[in-house]
């Protein structure tokens, strides 16, 4: 799992007060995101698995082990919710 | 205002959105006019709504913008055709579901001019509009109906509105028990409050997040383009950044004046 991360771009979304409301448009589904979702939301784009590990763990003093079950865990959440995709072209 | 063929419009103003209706059958047209007498507006500028017979072909029942920008809504029998320059209702038999497509094209003119349809009572008081939202059965005609004559607004769907630099409550013709003709004005916003039905008059504050996350299912709302329902948030979030949100448990007695007020 190290595909380029990618959020829905069907999406609406605003932060509020650092959390973010998406809404989908074709069912109007509210989706809130949890503190630590609202962060992968904002600095996942793009980025691949590896980069994103190597981002939270250093600015969050978390192990790099630790943070990438833990990411891994949410963008399985988030992409079976239809918010979140990693692309399978990249997996390596 | 020309006529559409050789049909005078019935002008009327909802939220300050004029709008020319031409309505060609007079079984349609008298209960229109007396339904919307608080609201007649004499315009030269009113938004063209023409009405026309049942269309046969276009059947799909989602709302639909297209490329061109026009949106369409077919509700039961009847449908909206909204275009940058007017609005034709086709297959409209009574003066309800003329109504319902009313408050459908509404919620579609006055999204880019920051302005929503909600689903909330509208009460007055000392010059100044308490907004009582929530689902149906949440209490808002009890609201209604606990509050002074004269001063209720609406007891069904509320109109608020961005202008003159503060959001602003319209009335509307848009209401549920009450039944009553409505008042054409507008009063600034001083509190929005979800209802909630408890044994004791509380009043709860929420954050920009919460009142976000409980304007939002009782938003009238039928666009189903991702960039209107960013102009969505994006309005809403201006209001609950402007206007003080709350949660109001309430026993469906007058006392909770005593607790808004406060």
């Amino acid at each position: 799992m190290n595909g380029q991360i990618t959020r829905n771009p069907k999406l609406a979304w605003r932060e509020v007060d650092g959390e973010m409301v998406i809404i989908s448009p074709e069912d109007s589904q509210v989706h809130e995101l949890n503190e630590t979702a609202s962060l992968v939301w904002k600095h996942a784009e793009g980025k691949t698995l590896d980069e994103l590990v190597e981002k939270i763990s250093a600015e969050y003093e978390v192990a790099r082990e630790t943070a990438r079950a833990d990411l891994e865990e949410l963008l399985a959440a988030l992409g079976e919710k239809q918010l979140m995709f990693v692309s399978p072209e990249a997996k390596g | 205002m020309e006529p559409v063929d050789n049909c005078l419009p019935l002008q009327i103003s909802i939220g300050s959105v004029p709008l020319s209706l031409f309505i060609r059958e007079a079984a349609l047209l008298e209960p229109a006019t007396r339904r919307y007498r608080e609201f007649r507006h004499n315009s030269e500028n009113g938004f063209p709504v023409v009405l026309k017979k049942p269309e046969v072909v276009l059947k799909k029942p989602e709302a639909r913008t297209q490329e061109s920008g026009e949106f369409s809504y077919l509700l039961d029998d009847a449908r909206l055709i909204l275009r940058a320059q007017d609005a034709e209702f086709h297959g409209v038999r009574h003066e309800y579901a003329l109504d319902s497509l009313l408050r459908i094209l509404l919620t579609m003119v006055l999204l880019p001019q920051r302005g929503f349809l909600l689903h909330g009572a509208t009460v007055v008081r000392d010059g100044r509009a308490y907004i009582f939202f929530g689902r149906s059965g949440a209490g808002k005609s009890t609201v209604a109906s606990l509050s002074p004559k004269g001063s209720v607004l609406t007891d069904e769907i509320s109109l608020l509105r961005y202008s003159n630099g503060c959001w602003q409550a319209h009335g509307t013709p848009f209401w549920g028990e009450f039944r009553a003709a409505g008042q054409n004005r507008l009063v600034p916003v001083a509190g929005l409050y979800l209802l909630k039905q408890a044994r004791e008059e509380r009043v709860e504050t929420l954050d920009a997040r919460l009142a976000l996350r409980a304007l939002l299912p009782c938003v009238l709302f039928f666009a189903s383009k991702k960039y209107e329902h960013e102009t969505l948030l994006r309005t809403l979030l201006g209001l609950v950044e402007q206007i003080p949100c709350h949660r109001l448990h309430f026993r469906r007695n007058a006392e909770f004046w005593r607790v808004v007020a406060a």
